[in-house]
């Protein structure tokens, strides 16, 4: 079982997808967060739907407060974004100095959540990027166990097999919502970004799994 | 590549990419997963840990940053939790699809477990945590 990749293939790899995903859609990705909002497909459907109304809403306003500003000779009211104003073709100064910088821009980009279809799409796109890879490494075969290790190191009971998979699926599903985030969304994207919430998450949950893989390993 | 449409390329693009680097990587191999964690052998954790490095220095040279997440009472119970069930299930959200992808059957009761699992959340923390949802992928 040695036909893995070397630690800095590995490490390349999922920097560039990291990287390459947020520069190209100025968003950061997690598959935990695909998972619930795929998950709650109703509710988030019902909540895309009334940010697409408000959008349509807020160019409403928008739209008119510029005719009448245009219709009146003024500039709009001070606290109007600059992007309003410039629409007049008279930006003050201060937009200006706004220099779009990928982070600035991330940030108001990523306030809104991917939409719902491609969030189900990244899911069925890892089955397929695994599926490819197990296959082209000859590694594809259909089994019903989890393999040598998981016999040794867990059970080698299916039925316990069944009950520790599952039990261990629920934390992991309830533990990545209640934190945040997972491998993924926390390890790598928040991580990289040095995002502190995600620096402790990754911390405490890499503690957790050690802890209890030694558990695991040498006592049990 | 903000439109609808270019989030959707994107993600598929990710996803491909992520499955297909995480099973050449081992993450779906549990008697692997087990090594890492239990520093038998650094390979996948220098994978893992090499790429936050490689995302930090690259980040920090393009300026990303992004909004922190706030560190609410559900983030550490969370990951011990999670880490907990990453060590005896040997799945992280996308592990389990990429370990059923490879032919381990029953990696889809893990599946139904982590289906499980986010959806008791969203309920527990609407009845009872209402932590703001805080969350990192978003």
């Amino acid at each position: 079982m040695s036909n893995y990749w070397p630690w800095w293939a590995g490490a390349i790899g999922l920097a560039v997808v990291a990287i390459n995903y947020t520069i190209t859609t100025d968003r950061s990705f997690g598959v935990s967060s695909a998972w619930d909002r795929v998950l709650h497909w109703r509710a988030e459907r019902r909540v895309e739907r009334l940010e697409a109304e408000f959008t349509d809403d807020r160019a409403l306003a928008e739209a008119l407060a510029a005719a009448t500003a245009e219709h009146f000779g003024t500039r709009p009211a001070a606290p109007t974004p600059p992007y309003a104003a410039s629409t007049l073709g008279n930006a003050p100064t201060h937009a200006r100095d706004v220099s779009p910088t990928p982070g600035e821009r991330a940030s108001v980009a990523s306030r809104r959540p991917a939409p719902l279809v491609s969030q189900a799409a990244l899911l069925l796109s890892v089955f397929l990027g695994g599926w490819l890879a197990a296959v082209t490494a000859g590694r594809f075969e259909l089994r019903f166990d989890m393999g040598d290790g998981f016999r040794e190191l867990v059970t080698d009971n299916p039925a316990q097999m069944i009950g520790v998979l599952f039990v261990g699926g629920v934390l992991v599903g309830f533990g990545t919502r209640l934190a945040g985030g997972c491998s993924s969304g926390h390890g790598l994207n928040g991580c990289g970004r040095l995002h502190p919430v995600s620096i402790l998450a990754t911390a405490v949950f890499f503690g957790a799994a050690v802890l209890v893989s030694f558990l695991l390993w040498k006592v049990i | 590549m903000r439109t609808r449409g270019g989030v959707l390329i994107a993600n598929i693009i990710a996803g491909l990419a992520l499955g297909y680097t995480v099973a050449n990587i081992g993450f779906g191999d549990y008697a692997e997963l087990n090594r890492m964690f239990t520093f038998q052998d650094l390979r996948m954790f220098l994978a893992f840990g090499g790429a936050v490095v490689i995302i930090v220095v690259v980040f920090a040279m393009l300026r990303v940053r992004g909004t922190p997440g706030r560190i609410h009472a559900g983030v550490i119970p969370g990951a011990v939790l999670f880490g907990t069930g990453w060590a005896i299930s040997g799945g992280c959200p996308a592990i389990p699809i990429v370990q059923v992808a490879s032919g381990y059957l029953p990696a889809l009761v893990t599946i139904a477990g982590v289906v499980v699992g986010i959806r008791a959340c969203r309920w527990a923390n609407a009845k009872y945590f209402h932590l703001d949802g805080g969350s990192c992928g978003r």
